[in-house]
């Protein structure tokens, strides 16, 4: 769809090129599957003053020579809301590699005297001079209204530094570590900086995102790849085989499918061991799923297979005597290369947004794991709407990374199909 | 800690005295019961000023006076008797006799709270689906023999019109009313005990266990017509505790609408029920009702007629009847014209015309539409966290809020299962006193009581409030029930729990890993369990206990329990301020609910035939001194309850958090538009809240247009 909103009509320049000269391809001698080469209109500068036609060749030969890769990603590069969401979904895993330094509180610190506190902005400036620095506050419950009130204290500066040093940590899990991106001079940053405010418990709610993102964007990854994995195997093996095979694995197929997931999760949930952590019982359940879940994608791969395998360079390919396995990944996956990348970006976001509904329903992952959901589900009550609405800000990462998810895969199924 | 000591006769009459004084200490308690927030920190000039606006103590224009309708008693009946105007067309027609011979010639006649109301109207509130019975019984508990005044420390006549012991309080008597009628009109009489007695009670198949309440040293009492409003209760040892088992939400005491089917009462309709019966109607005609009625036999069939939510055709004696059966979305309930009560001009009451509840798909729907002022009186379900939001939205709502803090100790009891058999490790330090004590020293309460109860709470032990008769006292709050996390770890460290894992958790000797504990935690409640279960694990980190939470949901958590599965079990322990009517959530004595032991009650009404005996010295003592106090005077027994409480919160039998406080059913919302209403009624099981406020008195100021 994009795709053909993007792409430039036929006659736009191409990369690098000056108005056409009597050396350059016209675009229309290479129609239709030249559009990939083709950039939007205006996205370049126009071309220099003509008289310089070397450049052109030069630019003409690293077309014609790029590996298909290189071809995607030239592709892929032009799809201005792909490359948007591809940064957008490289900056959410940068958070999961780096949480608990982009936290600056530990997620489960708690105190009952700063609940419900609402973001709290940094000031910049301080008497003209570059100064981060936040309030002070002070809270109590007001006596008529019932509400915890927290009031600005101007005269104490708490001034923000960066790198500064907060709970201890390990980076990857090994190299120990007690550095923050952000913290307070002279203070603990859990009873002073509130970034995104707090909850009801008094946790900060910035360090608690920064948590949830690692959890919900992690919890699907394998699953994804296992079913992934068994889709196009077991799709393959059905299609390009055909026979007795096909006829088992459509059937088992059938049977998976008509298991509703809903209950089926709620059983499985039911009868995980009790000593194992609500994350692992997450996980192992996110794995089970993965193997109903590969289906889809299995009946895609089977059906290119049933009409690849009919195509004149299979059987030339096997009349020469190439083995299976090499008609199968050199010439026939390739092929639909795009599906299997567009079927795995769009499965991402379909396992976080079931992590997330689940717990929001009190499915899946429960406190105290801290996951995108299980955040929401805390947040589901008339009181939040009407008293504490910062706590319902995480519902904002997740639609960000899924509309990223979307369009980073949209873009690849385009960039992965040069000739289609 | 040292052991109570045998309480002398002058201590006993000092109680006695205080007893007397116990409405003053009532109020007292209400200003006691945690209302006064501790300033956080130093308070800046603008939140000083917010407080200064106001000079009284948090909450304090909440909480109102505990006040109520005054039962006068041997009140004549008034001379001209009135009727709502809605009973005019069928008196007039005859469907219905005049009111002279509905009301009986002994009324029972109430003073409302305010004055006299008009009549008319439907009183409008939310319910949460069939399992809300109590919704519904509780506004119409005006058909319990006896029951208390608005303070819910003294008795009062409610059916029966009076009461007295004889034979060395062998023999319990009742004096019905002349002229009572059913609801259907059909007379009220000793022959409905008598068949309750001999024909529901005595019958294994419709009542398979006998009740313990109505026995004294395990030997079962009689049902005695005396005349035709006379009953007595014969039993063969001394029994004054009976009184108040009369009064309280017991099996005998809980009258017909409380009983939800379970046959319990001391009186059911003869005349009506007879037909469910093999002895009265053919077996053949049963199965086929049954059939009908798709229930699997006669036993269910009557169980399913005798409930008055689910069959509109029971005769009932209290205000309100069943139209359309709880069963549907809209729960409605019309007056009941035979109604016993009038108040001093002879207007027979109940004022409302009906009773609407309407079906709220769950909590957060229900509190929404409180919110938005669709109900006339809710004070079932209305959430403590969203106390800002009633209060924001009182004016828009046209309603006011009424806070009426509690008398039990703790709404979020930690319950531990005293049988716990499932886990040999974990039952052996679950039934260790000094295990427990280091468990409850390891809660912060203050934070508890700030974050979930918004610092209206009071912190402490399951006993009870001080204001209550079997209160041991004001330290038996905070005994072993401040956060101490030194003391919790050297105890811990004490009895050989010394051993950690790379985590800082305690290991179990058995060499086994960690030793965790599990708390069933009920989502949906009336206090949200889970989380604060969640909290209490948190804390107990610093104590080096894994607690894992596991939330359930209510009809499988109940299961799970009944079956001894839980270790812990988080509840409210409410009605254990009477400890004697409701002793369930105070001592494993009661096998239809056990959290504290399902195997020890099982074991205690089966006078040791099946079941576990308690492996604890203490748990032994408790229940021996509660079996003694059958057989004392209201007063002795108060004060042995006195030493039940010591000796639990010494043990820590159970883990008390915060209590005492408005959390469950005392978050009132009333539209402005209601009349008779009490700036504070007591919230406590016995007194039925709100009956102690008898609803039959409740009317709407503008004649009943909402």
């Amino acid at each position: 769809m994009q795709r053909q909103d993007l792409d430039a009509p036929a006659p736009a320049p191409r990369i690098g090129t000056v108005s056409p000269t009597p050396h350059s391809l016209e675009p229309e001698e290479t129609s239709g599957p030249t559009a990939p080469f083709v950039t939007a209109p205006g996205a370049l500068a126009p071309g220099p003053a003509p008289g310089e036609p070397i450049l052109t060749t030069e630019a003409e030969e690293r077309v014609a020579v790029a590996t298909q890769w290189q071809l995607m990603w030239r592709r892929f590069r032009k799809h201005r809301l792909a490359m948007l969401g591809a940064i957008t979904v490289i900056l959410f895993y940068a958070i999961v590699v780096l949480a608990e330094f982009l936290a600056y509180a530990n997620p489960e610190a708690s105190d009952a005297n700063r609940g419900l506190i609402a973001p709290q902005g940094i000031q910049w400036l301080h008497d003209g001079q570059f100064l981060p620095h936040i309030y002070a506050l002070v809270g109590e419950r007001d006596p008529q209204t019932f509400k915890r009130v927290y009031t600005v204290d101007p005269t104490q500066i708490v001034p923000v530094t960066f790198f500064a040093t907060g709970f201890d940590w390990k980076l990857f899990g090994i190299i120990p570590t007690n550095r923050h991106l952000i913290g307070v001079e002279g203070g603990n940053p859990e009873e002073t900086l509130f970034l995104l405010g707090t909850d009801l418990e008094g946790r900060d709610m910035w360090s608690r995102v920064m948590y949830a993102t690692r959890t919900s964007l992690t919890i699907g990854l394998i699953a994804v790849v296992v079913s992934l994995v068994l889709g196009v195997i077991l799709g393959g093996i059905s299609g390009f085989y055909g026979g007795f095979a096909d006829t088992v694995i459509q059937r088992l197929i059938e049977i998976l499918r008509s298991i509703p997931t809903i209950p089926l999760w709620m059983g499985l949930a039911a009868a995980m061991p009790k000593t194992w952590s609500i994350t692992q019982v997450y996980f192992t359940i996110t794995i089970i799923i993965s193997l109903i879940g590969w289906t889809e994608l299995a009946r895609v791969v089977r059906g290119r297979f049933l009409s690849l395998r009919e195509e004149d360079f299979v059987t030339a390919a096997d009349l020469v005597g190439a083995r299976q396995s090499r008609i199968i990944f050199v010439h026939m996956v390739p092929l639909f290369l795009s599906h299997i990348i567009a079927a795995t970006t769009l499965a991402l976001p379909a396992m976080i947004i079931s992590e997330t509904a689940l717990s929001f329903l009190g499915l899946g992952l429960r406190p105290p794991a801290i996951s995108w959901g299980v955040l929401l589900q805390q947040a589901q009550n008339v009181q939040t709407v009407a008293l504490s609405p910062w706590l319902l800000l995480p519902a904002l990462p997740v639609i960000l990374v899924i509309l990223a998810f979307n369009f980073l895969g949209d873009g690849l199924r385009d960039a992965a199909d040069p000739y289609s | 800690m040292t052991r109570p000591r045998t309480r002398g006769a002058d201590e006993i009459m000092r109680d006695v005295a205080r007893k007397q004084v116990s409405r003053r200490g009532l109020m007292k308690g209400a200003a006691a019961a945690g209302l006064v927030l501790p300033t956080a920190g130093t308070p800046l000039s603008a939140i000083r000023s917010a407080a200064a606006a106001q000079d009284e103590p948090l909450g304090s224009a909440l909480i109102g006076e505990l006040e109520g309708p005054i039962v006068l008693v041997d009140a004549p009946r008034p001379e001209n008797l009135k009727q709502a105007p809605m009973l005019d067309p069928l008196v007039e027609d005859g469907t219905l006799p005049p009111v002279e011979e509905r009301v009986p010639l002994e009324p029972l006649v109430v003073q409302p709270v305010e004055g006299i109301g008009t009549y008319g109207g439907v009183l409008r509130r939310g319910f949460t689906g069939p399992g809300d019975d109590e919704n519904g019984n509780r506004y119409n508990s005006g058909d319990k023999l006896i029951f208390w005044d608005y303070t819910g420390t003294e008795f009062r006549p409610a059916l029966a019109k009076s009461w007295e012991f004889s034979d060395e309080d062998r023999v319990f008597t009742i004096h019905l009313r002349e002229g009572h009628k059913w609801s259907d009109g059909e007379p009220f009489t000793a022959d409905d005990f008598v068949f309750w007695y001999e024909d529901l009670y005595l019958n294994p198949d419709i009542v398979p266990v006998p009740s313990g309440t109505f026995a004294i040293n395990g030997q079962q009492g009689r049902v005695e017509k005396v005349d035709d409003l006379t009953v007595s209760f014969v039993f063969e040892e001394p029994y004054p505790l009976f009184l108040t088992i009369l009064g309280g939400t017991t099996f005998m005491g809980s009258g017909q609408m409380t009983s939800r089917g379970f046959h319990g009462g001391a009186y059911a309709p003869a005349h009506y029920l007879r037909q469910f019966l093999p002895k009265y109607t053919a077996q053949a005609e049963l199965d086929q009702m049954a059939t009908e009625e798709n229930v699997e036999d006669w036993i269910a069939l009557l169980r399913l007629k005798s409930q008055w939510y689910l069959n509109p055709d029971l005769p009932i004696l209290g205000p309100w009847r069943c139209v359309s059966p709880i069963n549907t979305p809209n729960w409605t309930m019309e007056r009941n014209p035979f109604y016993y009560e009038v108040d001093p001009e002879g207007n027979q009451l109940p004022y409302l015309d009906g009773i609407q509840m309407t079906l709220a798909e769950n909590l957060e729907v229900l509190n929404l539409r409180a919110i938005a002022g669709e109900y006339d009186l809710q004070e079932r379900h209305t959430d403590i966290a969203k106390l800002p939001v009633f209060l924001e939205n009182m004016e828009q709502g046209d309603y006011s809020v009424h806070l009426d803090p509690g008398s039990y100790g703790s709404d979020a009891t930690l319950q531990v299962n005293h049988s716990y058999d499932g886990d040999p490790e974990v039952a052996q330090w679950l039934h260790n006193a000094d295990f427990r004590r280091a468990l409850s020293m390891g809660i912060d309460r203050d934070q508890l009581n700030e974050t979930f109860w918004l610092g209206v709470g009071s912190p402490g032990s399951v006993a009870p409030d001080p204001s209550v008769p079997q209160s041991p006292g004001e330290e038996w709050r905070t005994m072993w029930a401040t956060r101490d996390v030194e003391q919790a770890n050297q105890l811990l460290d004490e009895i050989g729990l010394t051993e950690k894992d790379g985590d800082g958790f305690r290991v179990r000797s058995d060499g086994n890993g960690r030793l965790r504990l599990e708390i069933f935690a009920i989502s949906g409640a009336f206090v949200p369990f889970p989380r604060i279960a969640q909290a209490i694990a948190q804390q107990w980190q610093e104590i080096g206990i894994q607690l894992d939470v596991s939330e359930l949901e209510r009809n499988l958590g109940m299961t799970r329990m009944r079956n001894n599965e839980h270790q812990l079990f988080m509840w409210a322990n409410d009605g254990s301020e009477l400890i004697y009517a409701f002793p369930r959530h105070a001592l494993p004595v009661d096998p239809a609910e056990a959290m504290m032991g399902p195997l020890i009650a099982t074991w205690f009404v089966t006078n040791g035939e099946e079941g576990m005996e308690p492996t604890e010295q203490a748990m032994l003592d408790a229940i021996d001194l509660y079996r003694s106090a059958g057989g004392q005077t209201t007063e002795e027994a108060n004060a042995t309850a006195q030493e039940i409480w010591k000796i639990i919160v010494d043990n820590v039998f159970s883990i008390g958090t915060v209590g005492v406080s408005p959390a469950v059913m005392g978050i009132r919302i009333v539209k402005n538009t209601m009349g008779n209403i009490p700036a504070r009624q007591v919230n406590m099981q016995h007194a039925r809240t709100p009956q102690s406020s008898h609803p039959a008195t409740f009317f709407f100021r503008n004649g009943g247009g909402s």
